[in-house]
């Protein structure tokens, strides 16, 4: 009987964290350009100066400017937290991902959205949220599976398929 | 395996058409974000991008906005002054430029905005086109320069309170004026009786009292004595050329003389920036639809609107 099988034979191991980086850089590009594109007309409208300090003392006496950054800012984070957790729900890759050849998978049955949208926490820019931006990558030095702080909350980790002969 | 090799093709197209989908809705949603914050949060407010801050004084000059200038292009005080201290706080905003094209207006209203210039520390330049007369002076007089065309129209330093009196229009149709007053200057001023000996001493008083104010500062802004201010304060307009030989302003030019003057001054390239009043799509919706009202209602009520005119009195500079 033939059974038709692929002749090349894959495994299954942790995604290297060079691979992840550069996923994850790579969908920042495609972020910068298709989601913080049109925010860039506020920034650069309401930002009076390239200078740090100008630009700081201009935000803290204006109210109403300091309100559209900050409602910019969570749009921008709601934005970005759909694009990594629809992709990852629907195809388990971004963009990043496909061109690193790595995945997300569910270390319990199939993906849930909470999952992926728990993985994605670490995009909020306030607090509580901003403290991952260091606990999460450190915590992937702790852990055997690679897995940031939000992958072990949400049970999930990236994985990347060996193919060999 | 063919068969399998084309399922898995068919499942990375699939991928990167969802893939495209979805960073275009992305996208859609960003500009629909962006909409919403300029829509609702930037209503009225202004960009502040840009070095030189270019603030219009155009039409009459008021505290507030009057129905009876209703179609008449009119500046409210309280508006240029929050213009002018968004200036002030912007940091790269170097001067301010006021394109005035104004025949004056409300003295309150034109003091107001001269001293919101004088408090302001960076440097102010005005720009007289057509007119720049009576209030419209008093506020150019407050800034560091005064740039006017040759043939612009300014000066007129003075008050006008004139009003139209129709006793004798009564008189000659049987309709008589009851007067029931508590204090006796209430009804001073009133379109249905003359005005006493008395009663016009009190009100030019007053108007005479308001004319020093503004040779006061007229006089203060142009570092001229007040004797001298006094001299051409009769209300008389001059023209550009002669306003510069007066001293009344400094430059004949225009407004890209002026904007010359400033980054040479500054060592800047120019970047002009409008303070102005954006309208929510909401208030264009209901601009257009007020416009119509008032078509209807000026159809209807034109007379009427026009006897209400005169029961108002007002003082103008």
């Amino acid at each position: 009987m033939r059974l038709n099988l692929p002749k090349k034979k894959s495994f299954v191991g942790n995604a290297s964290l060079v691979k992840r980086i550069i996923a994850f850089i790579v969908d920042i590009l495609i972020l910068n350009i298709f989601v913080l594109g049109p925010f860039r007309k506020i920034f650069i409208n309401v930002i009076p100066s390239n200078n740090f300090r100008e630009a700081y003392d201009f935000l803290i006496n204006n109210r109403l400017e300091t309100n559209a950054i900050q409602l910019s800012v969570v749009f921008i984070a709601i934005l970005f937290i759909l694009y990594f957790s629809v992709l990852e729900l629907k195809t388990k890759q971004t963009v990043g991902k496909i061109i690193m050849n790595i995945y997300v998978e569910s270390k319990k049955k199939e993906l849930r959205y909470w999952q992926c949208i728990v993985r994605s926490l670490f995009l909020l820019p306030f607090f509580p949220f901003i403290l991952l931006w260091i606990i999460d990558p450190v915590y992937l030095f702790f852990n055997k599976d690679n897995q940031r702080l939000t992958e072990y909350l949400s049970r999930t980790k990236v994985i990347e398929k060996f193919k060999y002969v | 395996m063919n068969i399998f090799r084309k399922k898995m093709k068919k499942k990375q197209r699939n991928k990167w058409v969802i893939i495209i989908v979805v960073v275009v809705i992305l996208w859609l949603l960003g500009n629909f974000f962006v909409g919403i914050i300029k829509l609702f949060l930037f209503a009225g407010e202004i960009d502040v991008a840009g070095n030189i801050a270019v603030i219009h004084i155009k039409g009459i000059i008021l505290t507030s906005k009057d129905p009876r200038f209703f179609y008449e292009e009119s500046t409210i005080s309280s508006d240029v002054v929050k213009f002018i201290e968004r200036a002030e706080k912007n940091p790269a905003v170097k001067a301010i430029l006021f394109e005035i094209n104004s025949p004056g207006g409300s003295a309150v209203a034109s003091d107001e905005i001269g001293s919101a210039i004088k408090k302001t520390k960076k440097f102010t330049v005005s720009v007289i086109r057509d007119t720049g007369a009576s209030g419209a002076y008093w506020i150019a007089s407050a800034t560091d320069l005064i740039i006017a065309n040759k043939m612009s129209i300014t000066g007129s330093i003075g008050v006008i309170s004139s009003y139209l009196e129709f006793s004798g229009l009564l008189d000659k149709y049987g309709v008589e004026y009851q007067r029931l007053v508590s204090g006796k200057y209430k009804d001073i001023a009133s379109p249905f009786r003359n005005m006493t000996a008395e009663e016009e001493r009190i009100f030019q008083k007053n108007l005479d009292t308001i004319r020093d104010y503004f040779i006061e500062e007229v006089a203060k802004n142009r570092n001229m004595s007040k004797s001298k201010v006094r001299q051409f304060s009769e209300g008389l307009f001059y023209i550009g050329s002669e306003a510069k030989e007066l001293g009344l302003i400094d430059v004949l030019g225009n407004k890209d003389d002026a904007v010359k003057i400033i980054e040479d001054k500054f060592n800047i390239t120019a970047d002009l920036v409008e303070y102005k009043e954006k309208k929510t799509f909401m208030d264009i919706i209901s601009d257009v639809f007020s416009r119509q009202s008032f078509r209807v209602g000026q159809g209807i009520g034109s007379s009427l609107f026009r006897e209400s005119l005169v029961n108002d009195l007002s003082i103008y500079t």
